[in-house]
């Protein structure tokens, strides 16, 4: 799988900062509107703080952000880990039985269309304030786009690769290990970055609704005592606990498929 | 074994009753061991159709399929086959797609590689071997899959359009690297197409094929020798065979 890696790493890294300067200076551009519009609009420090002034009491509160980056950041990660885990053989299941497919799956497609953030309260009132109601909320957000886009991957075989494997006698096991799975794979992580996008979001929201730590239960507290530039301090956080979790399906996919058009043009 | 191929009373209806599409036959064909039978006709005659039930991967509404003697009932294992959309899976190499067909039979790769080696220098891939399906042109994806087809020595191959999807120029070297991979062999083909000198180039027997539904016309056999290069096309028995099928279809007004 090494031919695909055919460039230098610093040769693609200039290539990359090619591209993409236009980006970094519209980045750059952004935070310094955003610095400098506070003074020019006056705005009061209580609604929007600057960058530079969340960074600088950021950094002041470090400890306790990266502790409670760690609480939701294992609740996330749990959370996710969880939903791949059923997910998978669940997607699996339906996509091969048809008595599945006429019960569970319109059933799922129904649960889908509920908004999972809804249960939150509902599973603080049952489980209390520990990790358990997080990780389920995770898991919910998680579960719906993992289970369906298996579904998805496994019912998406080309007709000539059907009748092909049936040609050559391979049976069930074989053609699934050989020819099914490596074909699912694509639609799988198209399904495993829309969960990990998500779960972050999962995991906020049950903390503010019932918590005693981590960065939702942060970002409230903070808020609420009039402290935006803690709040973004949070958000930075949270969005890094995102990213990361993105980066690990990002890697995960450049290794197990990297023969897939969306990799290779990546 | 023999791989003389019969086909006896086989009639095709997609659907029931008001909605019944009667595709195909009834149509009765024996193809001889070791002939290349070209099934020529306009798209949407059934030929496709014909091929699926020959290799035991669609049922016949109506009669049966015999091959070396066994009626087919279920998929037949002996048998290579081909589309028009080739069934090489961008995962793998070249010649791991053709080491797919080996190990989904449980064959061994190792005991094979010999032969896979001479049957990519067949079609002039040996250089390719370690690329991927979209590393390479549309022609050479369809010399990989021939060797894919080919790879386990089956009595019968089973080709529907294989080149359906090529520029002309491609389809004529393609053509030739075909015809020396099946006189190498010698297994039973039947060849679908809807190109008429394709058909009589490559073919021991030509089945004209009519539409609506599918049913043989005429049967010609083609009596020239091979290999079949351009001198034998520009023969007056290759052009009046050539004719002779455009007379069938424009009976018809196919053409």
């Amino acid at each position: 799988m090494a031919s695909f890696d055919k460039k230098p790493y610093f040769a693609a890294l200039k290539v990359h900062l090619k591209n993409s300067w236009m980006f970094v200076v519209f980045f750059v551009g952004f935070f310094l509107f955003w610095e400098y519009s506070i003074q020019w609009f006056d705005i009061p420090r209580y609604i929007l703080t600057p960058p530079s002034l969340i960074v600088e009491k950021g950094a002041a509160d470090l400890e306790r952000l990266l502790y409670y980056t760690y609480v939701t950041g294992f609740e996330t990660l749990l959370g996710f880990v969880i939903a791949i885990v059923f997910a998978l053989p669940l997607g699996l299941a339906i996509a091969f039985s048809s008595v599945l497919k006429r019960t569970l799956y319109p059933f799922l497609v129904c649960i889908e269309m509920v908004p999972k953030i809804a249960f939150a309260p509902l599973f603080i009132s049952w489980l209390g304030f520990g990790l358990l109601p997080k990780v389920i909320i995770v898991f919910l957000v998680c579960f719906f786009p993992i289970v369906l886009n298996a579904i998805l991957a496994f019912n998406s075989l080309s007709e000539e690769l059907t009748l092909f494997s049936r040609s050559t006698g391979g049976g069930a096991w074989r053609t699934f290990l050989k020819i099914r799975l490596p074909a699912a794979l694509p639609q799988c992580f198209v399904g495993f970055k829309y969960a990990a996008i998500n779960a972050t979001v999962g995991a906020a929201i049950a903390e503010f609704i019932g918590s005693d730590e981590g960065l939702g239960f942060y970002i409230q507290i903070v808020t609420g005592n009039m402290r935006p530039d803690l709040a973004f301090a949070g958000i930075f956080f949270l969005t890094l606990i995102g990213l990361c979790l993105f980066g690990i399906v990002t890697i995960a996919e450049r290794l197990m498929i990297p023969w897939h058009i969306s990799v290779r043009r990546g | 074994m023999s791989h003389q191929i019969e086909f006896h009373g086989v009639k095709k209806v997609f659907g029931e009753g008001a909605d019944a599409v009667h595709a195909f036959g009834p149509v009765d064909l024996t193809i001889h061991q070791g002939e290349f039978v070209s099934l020529l006709g306009p798209s949407g005659c059934g030929k496709s159709t014909l091929m699926l039930m020959t290799s035991g991967l669609l049922e016949p509404t109506e009669g049966q399929v015999v091959i070396g003697g066994k009626p087919v009932n279920g998929p037949q294992t002996d048998v290579g086959i081909m589309f028009q959309d080739n069934t090489l899976v961008p995962w793998r190499t070249v010649r791991g797609n053709i080491e797919l067909q080996l190990e989904m039979r449980g064959l061994s790769t190792a005991e094979y590689s010999e032969r896979v080696d001479q049957m990519l220098a067949a079609v002039h891939m040996e250089e390719f071997s370690d690329r991927h399906p979209y590393e390479l042109s549309g022609g050479m994806q369809q010399r990989a899959a021939f060797c894919q087809a080919m790879v386990h020595t089956p009595g019968t191959m089973l080709l529907d359009e294989p080149l359906g999807k090529l520029d002309a120029m491609t389809r004529e070297r393609i053509r030739s690297d075909l015809q020396t991979l099946w006189m190498q062999q010698r297994p039973t083909v039947i060849f679908v197409t809807h190109s008429i000198e394709e058909a009589f180039q490559l073919s021991t027997k030509v089945a004209v094929i009519t539409p609506r539904p599918g049913c043989i016309e005429r049967i010609i056999d083609v009596d020239l020798p091979f290999p079949r290069d351009f001198e034998v096309k520009s023969s007056p028995e290759f052009s009046a065979h050539v004719r002779e099928a455009q007379e069938i279809f424009r009976s018809y007004g196919v053409i």
